[in-house]
This record gives C-alpha cells, sequence and structure tokens, in this order.
C-alpha cells in the first residue's frame, strides 16, 4: 500500500525532473545552486512520501516542496553572503543570456514573494488556478488577486512592451 | 501577455545540465529503499487476510500445479482425465505458459483456457479467444514499456547493473476466485513491477454446466444496475463512517453508478462482488475495493 505512493512519488520525480530543475534555477540563476536545490526536493520528497495522502495530489505536492526549497536556498545563501557589492556579481544572469526577456525574469523575481510564486506556477509551468491554490495553499480569491497584482507591477515594469 | 508567452519559450529551453539525470537517479537510489519496488510482492501481500482468500489461493496454487503436470505429462492428463471433477463440466487450464529473461527483463505468461470435460460445445471458444488476444497483446505492449523504460535509464546515465539490480518483472497470470458446482469464476491479471498505471485485470464468471459466461443480469435479474448501486452507496457511507475507506467525491471522479464495462465475479456463497481496480473510485492507495453484493432473501 505505502509502496504504490512511493512509487509515485518515485515516477513523478523521473518524469518531470527537467522541469523541477527550471523551476529551480528561475530562482537560484545558479547551475550548482539549482542542482543542490532539486537534490534537497527530492531528499526531503522521499523522506515525507507518508505525508502524501493520495496518489494524484502528488503534482501539487512536489511543487510545494520544490518552492520552499528553492526559497529556503536563496534566502540562505543571501545571508550567507557579505554584504559586499562586488560580490553581486557573483550572481549575474549571464547563463541564460537572455537580451529582453531576461529583464522580465528579473522583474518577476523582484515581485512581492507569493505574486511571483503564482506567476512563475501559472505561465511557466501551467498549473491551473485549482492546483495553484494547492501548491500554496491559499484560497482561490487570494490567488486571483495575487495573480493580477502581479501581473500589474509586471505591465509597470515592462512599459510599452507589454501588449 | 505577448512578453510572458516569449519568456514561457525561453524558460523551456533554460539548458538542463547532463549531469542532472545522474543525480536524480543516484538520489533516488542513495534513500535506501527499493527504488524500483518488485511489483510480484506487493501483488502477492496485496491478497487480504481472510481465511477464504488463504483457501482460494491454496486451491488456485493446486490447480496451477495440476494444470502444469496436465500440460507437460501426457500419462498425467491420461489420468486425469479419469479423475472425477468436482462441479461442473468446465475446467480452466494453462493454455500457455512460458518465461523469458531479455536484457535484464524477466517475463512471465500463463494464458488460461477454458476446457468443456466431454470436449463438445464450443460456447467458450468465443472467451478463450479473448482471453489469449488479451494476455498476447499485454506481453507484447509490456515488454515494449519496458525496453523503452531500459533505453531511457541508459540514456540517462545509468549503467547495465543497475538496470539489472531493478529486476523488472512482467507477469500476466491468472486465479480462480471460486468454483462451485454452479460456476466458474477466475481472474487474468497483467502487471509491470515498474508501474502500476498499466496493471490490467479482467474478471470472468462461466456457468459450470454449460460454460456460457455469466452476467450480472443473469444473476441479479434486469435491475441489476439500481440494486448494485444502491448496495454500493451503502457500503461507501458505511466505511468511510468506519474510517475504512476515504472514497473520492463524485467531482474528484468517485463512484458514480456502474457502466457496462463493471467487473465482478461469484463468491463461493454465489454472491456477486463487485471489483473496483485501483484508482477508479479513492486513492490508489487502497488497492482493489470489492463490494459484495448480498441478495435480500
Amino acid at each position: 500500500m505505502k509502496q504504490d505512493l512511493y512509487q509515485t512519488v518515485v515516477n513523478h520525480i523521473l518524469e518531470n525532473q527537467d522541469q523541477f530543475y527550471r523551476l529551480a534555477f528561475s530562482y537560484a540563476k545558479k547551475k550548482d545552486d539549482a542542482l543542490d536545490i532539486v537534490q534537497n526536493a527530492i531528499c526531503k520528497a522521499l523522506a515525507h512520501s507518508g505525508a502524501l495522502r493520495e496518489p494524484r495530489a502528488v503534482k501539487t505536492w512536489f511543487y510545494r516542496i520544490l518552492i520552499h526549497e528553492s526559497l529556503a536556498f536563496i534566502q540562505k545563501r543571501e545571508k550567507e553572503t557579505p554584504a559586499d557589492p562586488g560580490d553581486e556579481r557573483e550572481f549575474p544572469y549571464v547563463e541564460m543570456s537572455y537580451t529582453d526577456t531576461g529583464d522580465l525574469f528579473e522583474f518577476i523575481n523582484a515581485l512581492e514573494p507569493d505574486s511571483r510564486e503564482i506567476i512563475k506556477l501559472r505561465f511557466f509551468e501551467e498549473l491551473s488556478l485549482r492546483e495553484i491554490q494547492e501548491v500554496m495553499g491559499l484560497n482561490l480569491n487570494t490567488v486571483k488577486a495575487k495573480l493580477y497584482r502581479g501581473l500589474k507591477h509586471l505591465k509597470q515594469s515592462v512599459g510599452e512592451e507589454w501588449q | 501577455m505577448k512578453v510572458l508567452k516569449e519568456a514561457k519559450r525561453r524558460y523551456d529551453q533554460i539548458p538542463i545540465p547532463d549531469r542532472l539525470h545522474t543525480m536524480v537517479l543516484e538520489t533516488l537510489q542513495s534513500t535506501g529503499r527499493p527504488y524500483i519496488p518488485a511489483m510480484e510482492k506487493s501483488f502477492l501481500l496485496k491478497k487480504r487476510p481472510r481465511p477464504a482468500r488463504y483457501i482460494a489461493a491454496a486451491a488456485a496454487m493446486f490447480f496451477l500445479l495440476f494444470t502444469t503436470a496436465l500440460n507437460t505429462s501426457p500419462v498425467f492428463a491420461q489420468e486425469a482425465g479419469e479423475l472425477p471433477v468436482i462441479g461442473g463440466i468446465v475446467r480452466l487450464l494453462t493454455f500457455r505458459s512460458f518465461s523469458q529473461e531479455q536484457d535484464g527483463i524477466g517475463i512471465d505468461v500463463n494464458i488460461p483456457s477454458i476446457e468443456g470435460i466431454a470436449e463438445d460445445t464450443g460456447t467458450s471458444d468465443a472467451v478463450n479467444e479473448e482471453i489469449y488476444r488479451l494476455c498476447s497483446q499485454y506481453a507484447e505492449e509490456a515488454m515494449q514499456r519496458a525496453l523503452d523504460y531500459r533505453q531511457a535509464f541508459l540514456d540517462t546515465g545509468g549503467t547495465l547493473e543497475q538496470w539489472e539490480a531493478h529486476h523488472v518483472r512482467i507477469q500476466v497470470d491468472y486465479e480462480i476466485q471460486s468454483q462451485t458446482k454452479q460456476h466458474l469464476s477466475f481472474v487474468v491479471r497483467g502487471t509491470e513491477s515498474w508501474s502500476n498505471a498499466y496493471r490490467e485485470t479482467r474478471y470472468y464468471t462461466l456457468d459450470a454446466q454449460t460454460g456460457e459466461a455469466i452476467t450480472l443480469s443473469d444473476v441479479l435479474g434486469e435491475d441489476y444496475a439500481a440494486l448494485v448501486n444502491q448496495s454500493i452507496r451503502t457500503q461507501i457511507a458505511q466505511r468511510e463512517e468506519s474510517g475504512e475507506i476515504d472514497f473520492w467525491e463524485i467531482s474528484e471522479g468517485g463512484f458514480d453508478g456502474i457502466s457496462g464495462d463493471t467487473q465482478f465475479y461469484l463468491n463461493d456463497a454465489e454472491n456477486p462482488v463487485i471489483v473496483f481496480e485501483p484508482y477508479k473510485i479513492a486513492p490508489g492507495s487502497y488497492g482493489e475495493i470489492e463490494f459484495e453484493i448480498r441478495s435480500e432473501k
């Protein structure tokens, strides 16, 4: 019985690892850090696979863990990094080498915490509002409000090109 | 929103480092639990510890040995022909049986066949053909899935030794659920040790005297659907109450009346037992869920 759930988690990880990496990377912006985040998330998920009540919830459940790990990681990294402006250049956005949209990623990361997650889940991971609600543990109206607020901020940051 | 669409396109192009796949596999393996649990085990363990079950299993085991001997030894077959057969005129034999190992993938297939004891009728031919077709098709497709999986595993940095260690197995087998003078119920199953997504189960119930297939309406009358639905709804409520099973709501894909492909067998008391596959009406962790429909006499 338990074995079934464990297998569900394992299959889900095997099938979606690339997506997990991309989401982690969108936070960490560094290859090694993104790999660390994904690894931590997998360990957490396997250790707590018993907490997953039903297999169908595995998708939102894993996103919740992954986002938690991503946020915890960047928070820790910020703390450990001395407030030396020179160090800031350790984490430039060069790996993706984006020109115009590169800024958009920056803008999204600069959004207030919940809106940032919701926009990533909605537009990059293409989750439904209901799924996002489960991931974030917020009610539907709050999710919608934060989504629209985030979009409004983005629109302001991007300016004219926003169509 | 054009900007977001473009961003999504770029997002999907974030390069995936080669190390990711190796890291994921290693992390999965280093948890100390079997990375791919063997299905055979959970398959056997799933038998609920009811005494009747043990007897049925033991009977099926005997039958299996019996039929294997029957298939392999002409002398045995001749002698068996003389044995009085409990029940009616039909029996279930292993029609074809083979085991094979290829690229670290094991496959065991036992295809049953219904035989009329008096070598007559032909009523069961259609059922036999269907069983044979289903079994061979399942075995073939499962093998292909296993080979694809192996390729994906090796492509993502897995070694041959690691692959062998998974003991990937495909099993097609049958089991007699019950056999009385009136009927013969059995189940044919296809399972894969690495995934539950493709398991297949098919129940058959035959009239032991004529070899004809028995349907729910034969047992319960024309109004069988209403009868069964009512009984199942009552039982669902009881089991939820007792906390035994947490069923899905109808809106979540839960039980919403039986359909034409509802699976059932007859138990020793001649009562139909409706069987739902894992995930059909409740979380898969509950396994197969059965409802005995007791006739109200």
